[in-house]
């Protein structure tokens, strides 16, 4: 879902890097009031899995590929929207700057699609559902399937307005493999999520703690 | 429960064996966008194979050429999955030290500020 910057023009770059930068500055204030001495190290390495399992390409079947993207499970997991935008933007700009993986006029737009849609799409539904629900297993894989399609929807929309895909054919087509994706999305998740709470439930975040202590 | 430094370990062990795997196993072929990209471009159909000589056409958008030093997660031409992972593993390293280094210095700022 790495936009590459041949695929948007450099003035609605421009646009979304300001959008981005608003919520970057509420993720920096966001890690500036809730992380402590022992959760930064945790933060930092949950950022360096994060990084690692993107790199990892699983078949997604229709001769496309997926891999984790980590909004939800950062969102989930540290009990904020914020936490995604946080990691996901630090493991984007490593993406995109050394390793050409999405690009750099493109970076806002993928820092909005997959750290703030994918983050708050994740975080929220995944509360939501958890009180549907009332299990954590199934709140959080719906939400990271969220996380994963709604993002690729407006990434659509985007290559749209840039002119790069029609609206319907990008549509179904990104909607279509992103759902795929998205079981990728949602059990990574999962298995993530029940080993950081059987390790170290001290570190789940204030925003979900109360809803997982029971599970 | 697990300790800090305990859990730190197991952690980064387990991303840079991520990261290792990741060259031997990952799957080729294009991701969802690029994917999309073919689609869009009639380079392949919406639930067909990517036929492999398909390459994602660039519409050249913007006039921006950025050429990252380590393009597609490799030290460059010759180097192999040496490359590769030593690229992976040193991208790990960096996110984890990046992370580290702006939340102990925005904690900082925060200390300094509630002393004054």
């Amino acid at each position: 879902m790495h936009i590459p910057d041949s695929f948007m023009p450099l003035t609605q770059g421009i646009v979304y890097w300001a959008v981005a930068l608003v919520f970057i500055g509420l993720s920096l204030r966001w890690a500036r009031r809730d992380m402590d001495e022992e959760r930064i190290p945790l933060v930092a390495v949950l950022a360096a899995g994060i990084f690692a399992i993107q790199s990892f390409n699983l078949p997604a079947g229709m001769g496309t590929t997926g891999h984790l993207v980590g909004g939800a499970l950062a969102a989930i997991v540290l009990g904020s929207p914020f936490a995604a935008v946080f990691i996901l933007t630090l493991v984007l700009i490593v993406q995109g700057v050394l390793f050409g993986d999405g690009g750099i006029t493109t970076m806002g737009a993928n820092i909005l699609n997959m750290g703030v849609i994918g983050g708050f799409v994740g975080f929220y539904s995944f509360r939501g559902l958890l009180a549907v629900f009332n299990r954590v297993d199934p709140a959080a894989f719906a939400a990271a399937w969220l996380a994963c399609f709604v993002p690729a929807l407006a990434a659509a929309v985007e290559m749209y307005w840039a002119g790069t895909f029609p609206l319907r054919e990008g549509l179904i087509a990104m909607g279509l493999y992103h759902a795929v994706i998205g079981f990728i999305e949602g059990a990574i998740t999962v298995v993530a999520i029940r080993l950081i709470i059987s390790a170290r439930p001290d570190i789940i975040g204030t925003g979900t703690k109360a809803k997982v202590a029971g599970t | 429960m697990i300790q800090t430094r305990t859990l730190l370990a197991i952690g980064l062990a387990a991303a840079v064996l991520i990261g290792i795997g990741a060259v031997f196993l990952a799957t080729g072929g294009p991701d969802g966008l690029e994917s999309a990209a073919l689609v869009v471009h009639g380079e392949k159909s919406l639930t067909g194979p990517a036929p492999p000589d398909a390459e994602v056409k660039a519409p050249g958008r913007n006039g921006v050429s950025y050429i990252p030093p380590f393009p597609d997660y490799n030290l460059g031409v010759g180097s192999g999955r040496t490359g590769s992972i030593i690229a992976i593993v040193f991208g790990i390293a960096l996110t984890f030290g990046a992370i580290l280094g702006i939340t102990r210095l925005l904690r900082h700022r925060r200390r300094e500020e509630n002393q004054e």
